[in-house]
C-alpha cells in the first residue's frame, strides 16, 4: 500500500516537470522532444536544473510528513537521472574539480591520439566543411576504437579548431518500468530510445537540422555528432536500428560523426560485438568513411600525465607516472582519473615509491605484487578481461621460459628432475581464470578435447598425466553434487579448485611443450556425446516395452538391441555386423565446427557459446 | 518374440533354474500375504522371472494384464513444482517401475509418486481389503536421498503395499532397506543348469543339438542365463543344421571393445590416445553403460598382456573404475586409466626389447 502511494507521487511531480521527462509531454506537443534532444553543448542546463530541484522539493513539502523522506530520495534520483556534474556529496568536500574535465584538450596539439589519426579526421571535415564544387558523396564519418581512446575529445576539438559547432543526440532519459506502467493508466503511449532515435534521424534526414534551435546569430556550420548508439537489444531492434544508421549515411547532408565503442579484449563470441561489427561493415558499405583508432600508446598517456603533473604542481617520479600508464590499457581517460587518485592518496605514493626496493628489483616486484594480490589494480589499472579461447590458448600452448631463473634462489625447495618444470611465461593460471571468467566444467572440457594435440608423439607419460590430473578435476566437480545446495559457497570453493587442478594440471603435465604453431581449439565433441546418448537413452526407454518385462538399461543396450539388430540385419541378409554401430554413431563427425585460435588473435565464427552453461 | 521372452516361465511351478526358491516364495505367499522383499544377484539370473511367477501366484492371471502408462508428474518440491515423466507398467493390483530413470531427481519419485500409490488400496471382490504391491526395478542406482526416503514409504504404508526391490549389487542399498525386507539372493545359474535349460528350449523347439554344443554357448555366456538363451537363438539363425564347431557369434559392441584393445597394444601415443577417446564415444553413444566399456576393455587387454604387467594394470583398472563411479563424466577416467595402460605398457616395451 504504502509503496503504490510512493511511486504516485514520485511520478507526478515529474510529469509536472516538462523538461524532466520529455516522452511524457509527446502529447502535448510533436516537435518538442526532437528538438530538445538536440542540445547544443553551450546551452546552459545546469541552472535551469537547479530551479527544478528546488522548484519540485518545495511542492513536494506541501505533501504529508512522509512524503519527506521521500524528497531526499527523489533528490538523489534526480541527480543520478539528469547525471549533472555538480554531485553534491563529493562537489562540497573538494574544491578540485575533476582532472578529466580540467585538463580536457583544447587544442589539436593537446589531444594524446596519434596525430595521422587527427590529420586524417581533420582532413575529411574540411572537405566537408568548405563549401566545394564537387559534390562528395559521403557524409558520415565512422569512428570505432574502445574507451578511453579520444573519440569525442577529437571531434570536439577538431570542430572547435574548424570553427565549427557541434551537434550532439542526446539519448532522451530511459523511462523506468514503473513510470510506463503508470502512464500506460494515463494513456500515454511508451517509445524506446530507439524510436526515439528513428524519429530523429528521420528528421535530420528530411529537414536538416533544425535552424531554430541555434542562436540566429550562429552562422557557422554544424557538426553532428551521434555519441551513445540506443542499446537493441535482440535480431529485431538491432535490424531497426542499422536500417535507421543505414538511411542517416546515404541520405545526410550534414558532416555527421558515428563513434563506435568497440571492446577491444571483448570475447568475439559475444553477441553484442558481433552485432557492432556487423553494423560497422553495413555503414562502410552505405559510403561511410571509417576511422579506427587504437588504443592510446604508453608514451602519449606518459606525456599527457607528465604535463598535467606539471601543472598541478605534483613531483611525481618518471617511473610513477610510468607504471600508471602502463597500467591503464590504452585508455587516457582512465589514466587521468587514476592520476588524481594516486595524488590525492599519499599512502598510495608510498607503496609505490621505488627507492625503498634495491634497482632493477624494483619493476619484476611491482609486477609480482600485481600478479598475486592484485592489491595495485585494486587501486588503479584496469581489470583486464581476456577472451575465453586466448586463456585457453595461453594454457594450451604452454609457454615457458627458455632457463630456470629461479633455481638460483638458494630457498628453493629441491625438486627432483621429474617433478620441476621451467617457470610459466605468463600470469598465475588462476589469475588468467578469472579474467577469462572461465567456469570449471566448459574449461575442463575444452582442455580434455584439446590438450592431447599439444603434446609430442612420444610423450605418453605425459599424457598419462594430464588425464590423470583431469580426471582429479572431473571428481572434484562431481563431489558433493546434488548434498549441496546450488550457489552454496563450498560448491564454489570446489568450483574454483577443479578448474585449478585441470589447468594446472594440463600446464604441469606437458612437461615438454612443443613449439608454438598453429592449432585449431575444436569444441568439445564430449557435449555432442552426451545429446546424442541422451537421445538414444530416451529412445531404449521408449522401446523397452516391445519386451513383455521391464528390464534394466543396460541390458537392454548391451544384450537386447545387439541381438535384435544381429537378427534383422540377418534375415535381410547383408550388412557386416557393427557397421550398425558406426552408422547410428556417424552423426558424431558430422558438423564439429573448427574454432581457430592464433596464440594471440582468436577469429572465432561459431555461434557455440549459447550452449554454454 | 525372442526366445528369452517365448519360454520365460510363467508360474513357480514351471521354474527349472531355482527351483527350491521358487518353491520357498510359493509357501511364503500362500496365505496372500507377504513381507517386503528384495531381490539380488547378476544380470541374467532370473530375477525378474521370479518376481513375475510370483505377481502370478499372489495375483493369479489378472497379474499378467499390464499396460504401459505414461504419465507426467507434477510433484512440489518447496519453491518450485518439479515435471517429471514416468513410466510405469501396472495390472490391478501391482505397479512397476524404474525410479532411478529419474536421475538425480529420483528422490521426488520416491517421496511424492511411490507414496501417491502406495495411499489408493484396492479392495479385493470378496471385500476383503487387499494390498498393492510396487515392484521396483534397479534400487541399487537409488542415490542415498532416495533410498533414505524410500525407508520412511515402507513403513508408514506397510499396511496395505508390499514392495518388490529388485537389484544387481545389495552392497549399493543402504543397511536400513535391507533389514525391512526378506532378502531373496538369486545366483547366477550354473552352466549346467544353462545347458539343461537350452534342452529344454531345443525340444520345444524341434531342434537337433550336437554334443557339446549346448555347453559351449552356456561357457560362452558368463552364467548369465539370458545371454545364452540370445546367443542360442542368434546360432539357430546363422546356421542350422548346428555344427560342433559352430562360431558363436559375439555382440558388437564386445567386438568393437576387443578392436580398441588391439589399437591399444599396437602404438601408444597422445594420437592414438585420441583415437581411442573417439572409439569409446561411441560406444556411449549407444548407452553401453562406462562400466562395462571397462569392465570389458580390462578384460580383452589381459588376454593379450605378459603376466609381470596383468597385477599392475587391475590396480589401476580398479583404481579409476572408482573414481569413475564417483566422478561425472566417464571419459575422462576411462581415457586416464587408457593412458596409464599405454604408458606403462610403452615403459615395459622398451625396457625387454630395447
Amino acid at each position: 500500500m504504502v509503496m503504490g502511494k510512493r511511486n504516485t507521487v514520485v511520478v507526478l511531480s515529474s510529469s509536472d516537470d516538462e523538461d524532466y521527462v520529455p516522452l511524457l509531454s509527446s502529447k502535448r506537443s510533436y516537435s518538442k522532444p526532437n528538438s530538445r534532444s538536440l542540445v547544443t553543448r553551450t546551452e546552459p542546463r545546469a541552472g535551469k536544473k537547479k530551479r527544478r530541484i528546488s522548484d519540485s522539493s518545495s511542492r513536494l513539502c506541501v505533501e504529508s510528513s512522509y512524503v519527506d523522506e521521500i524528497r531526499s530520495s527523489f533528490q538523489d534520483f534526480d541527480e543520478v537521472i539528469s547525471g549533472s556534474k555538480v554531485s553534491t556529496g563529493f562537489g562540497r568536500n573538494n574544491k578540485k574539480e575533476l582532472w578529466i574535465d580540467k585538463y580536457q584538450p583544447r587544442s589539436l596539439e593537446e589531444l594524446a591520439v596519434h596525430k595521422k589519426k587527427i590529420e586524417e579526421v581533420k582532413v575529411w571535415f574540411e572537405g566537408r566543411l568548405t563549401p566545394s564544387k564537387d559534390e562528395l558523396s559521403n557524409h558520415v564519418l565512422l569512428i570505432s576504437g574502445q574507451a578511453g581512446v579520444g573519440k569525442s575529445a577529437t571531434i570536439h576539438v577538431i570542430a572547435s579548431h574548424l570553427g565549427a559547432r557541434v551537434c550532439e543526440w542526446n539519448t532522451p532519459t530511459p523511462t523506468a518500468w514503473q513510470e510506463h506502467v503508470h502512464n500506460f493508466n494515463s494513456g500515454i503511449q511508451y517509445r524506446s530510445k530507439l524510436d526515439e532515435f528513428e524519429t530523429f534521424v528521420e528528421k535530420v534526414r528530411k529537414y536538416g537540422l533544425l535552424p531554430s534551435s541555434f542562436p540566429v546569430e550562429s552562422k557557422s556550420s554544424i557538426i553532428l555528432l551521434i555519441d551513445d548508439l540506443p542499446m537493441t537489444n535482440g535480431r529485431a531492434a538491432f535490424e531497426k536500428l542499422q536500417n535507421c544508421l543505414f538511411l542517416l549515411v546515404t541520405s545526410v547532408q550534414t558532416p555527421t560523426a558515428i563513434l563506435v565503442t568497440a571492446n577491444g579484449h571483448a570475447d568475439p563470441a559475444d553477441q553484442t560485438t558481433r552485432l557492432l561489427e556487423e553494423l560497422q561493415s553495413s555503414l562502410e558499405t552505405a559510403g561511410a568513411c571509417k576511422v579506427a583508432f587504437n588504443p592510446i600508446t604508453y608514451n602519449s598517456i606518459k606525456k599527457t600525465l607528465t604535463r598535467i603533473c606539471r601543472e598541478e604542481h605534483c613531483n611525481l617520479s618518471d617511473e610513477q607516472i610510468g607504471i600508471i600508464a602502463k597500467s591503464s590499457g590504452g585508455d587516457i581517460r582512465h589514466a587521468i582519473t587514476s592520476l588524481q587518485l594516486f595524488v590525492l592518496k599519499p599512502d598510495l605514493m608510498h607503496r609505490l615509491s621505488p627507492s625503498d626496493l634495491p634497482s632493477g628489483y624494483s619493476k619484476e616486484r611491482t609486477h609480482d605484487l600485481n600478479a598475486l594480490d592484485g592489491g595495485f589494480s585494486l587501486h588503479f589499472g584496469r581489470d583486464e578481461t581476456l577472451s575465453l579461447f586466448h586463456a585457453l590458448g595461453k594454457f594450451l600452448h604452454n609457454k615457458r621460459e627458455t632457463e630456470n631463473t629461479m633455481a638460483l634462489d638458494g630457498n628453493a625447495f629441491d625438486i627432483s628432475e621429474k617433478f620441476s618444470r621451467l617457470p610459466l611465461k605468463m600470469d598465475a593460471p588462476e589469475k588468467i581464470l578469472c579474467q577469462a571468467h572461465g567456469q570449471s566444467r566448459p574449461i575442463t572440457d575444452f582442455l580434455h578435447e584439446n590438450a592431447l594435440d599439444f603434446l609430442s608423439e612420444e610423450a605418453m607419460d605425459d599424457a598419462w598425466g594430464m588425464a590423470s590430473y583431469l580426471s582429479d578435476a572431473d571428481l572434484l566437480l562431481a563431489s558433493f553434487r546434488g548434498m549441496l545446495a546450488r550457489y552454496n559457497e563450498a560448491e564454489g570453493v570446489l568450483q574454483s579448485a577443479s578448474a585449478s587442478v585441470s589447468v594446472r594440471g594440463v600446464l604441469f603435465g606437458n612437461s615438454h611443450p612443443l613449439r608454438s604453431r598453429w592449432h585449431a581449439i575444436r569444441r568439445p565433441k564430449l557435449w555432442q556425446v552426451e545429446q546424442s546418448t541422451l537421445q538414444n537413452k530416451k529412445e531404449i526407454v521408449r522401446q523397452r516395452f516391445t519386451t513383455p518385462s521391464f528390464c534394466d538399461l543396460s541390458v537392454i543396450a548391451t544384450e537386447y538391441t545387439p541381438v535384435s539388430n544381429w537378427l534383422g540385419l540377418r534375415t535381410s541378409g547383408a550388412l557386416e555386423d557393427h557397421q550398425m554401430l558406426i552408422q547410428s554413431s556417424g552423426m558424431v563427425h558430422g558438423d564439429i565446427e573448427k574454432l581457430s585460435l592464433d596464440d594471440h588473435e582468436s577469429e572465432i565464427s561459431g555461434d557455440e557459446i549459447e550452449d554454454w552453461d | 518374440m525372442l526366445w528369452v521372452d517365448k519360454y520365460r516361465p510363467k508360474t513357480l511351478d514351471q521354474i527349472i533354474v531355482h527351483e527350491d526358491i521358487a518353491s520357498n516364495l510359493k509357501k511364503l505367499v500362500t496365505e496372500q500375504d507377504c513381507p517386503h522383499l528384495l531381490f539380488y544377484g547378476p544380470s541374467g539370473s532370473g530375477k525378474k522371472t521370479l518376481i513375475m511367477a510370483l505377481l502370478r501366484q499372489l495375483f493369479g492371471a489378472s497379474a499378467e494384464k499390464v499396460k504401459v502408462e505414461n504419465r507426467t508428474w507434477k510433484v512440489d518440491a518447496g519453491s518450485r513444482t518439479i515435471e517429471l515423466e514416468l513410466t510405469t507398467l501396472s495390472s490391478n493390483n501391482h505397479v512397476e517401475l524404474s525410479p532411478s530413470d529419474a536421475g538425480f531427481q529420483d528422490r521426488y519419485i520416491v517421496q511424492e509418486i511411490i507414496k501417491e500409490m502406495a495411499k489408493n488400496r484396492p479392495i479385493d471382490t470378496k471385500g476383503k481389503r487387499g494390498f498393492k504391491v510396487l515392484v521396483l526395478n534397479e534400487v541399487d542406482k537409488l542415490s542415498r536421498e532416495a533410498q533414505h526416503s524410500l525407508r520412511r514409504t515402507m513403513e508408514k504404508y506397510s499396511a496395505y503395499c508390499r514392495l518388490i526391490l529388485c537389484c544387481n549389487s545389495s552392497s549399493k542399498v543402504t543397511e536400513a532397506i535391507r533389514s525391512r525386507c526378506l532378502n531373496v539372493r538369486i545366483n547366477a545359474p550354473t552352466e549346467d543348469q544353462i545347458v539343461k535349460v537350452l534342452d529344454f528350449i531345443g525340444k520345444k523347439e524341434g531342434l537337433q543339438l550336437p554334443p557339446g554344443f549346448a555347453a559351449r554357448i552356456a561357457e560362452k555366456s558368463n552364467r548369465n542365463l539370458r545371454r545364452a538363451i540370445l546367443s542360442f537363438e542368434t546360432c539357430r539363425v546363422q546356421q542350422y543344421p548346428f555344427t560342433t564347431n559352430q562360431a558363436i557369434p559375439p555382440m558388437d559392441w564386445e567386438e568393437y571393445v576387443s578392436e580398441i584393445a588391439n589399437d591399444i597394444m599396437k602404438e601408444q601415443s597422445p594420437k592414438r590416445l585420441f583415437e581411442v577417446r573417439g572409439k569409446v564415444y561411441e560406444l556411449l553413444i549407444n548407452c553401453i553403460p562406462p562400466e562395462i566399456i571397462l569392465k570389458r576393455l580390462v578384460y580383452e587387454l589381459l588376454r593379450k598382456l605378459d603376466e609381470d604387467l596383468k597385477h599392475v594394470i587391475c590396480h589401476w583398472a580398479a583404481y579409476y573404475e572408482h573414481r569413475m563411479r564417483l566422478g561425472q563424466k566417464a571419459i575422462f577416467h576411462i581415457e586416464a586409466f587408457v593412458a596409464k595402460f599405454m604408458s606403462i605398457y610403452k615403459a615395459f616395451l622398451i625396457e625387454t626389447f630395447g
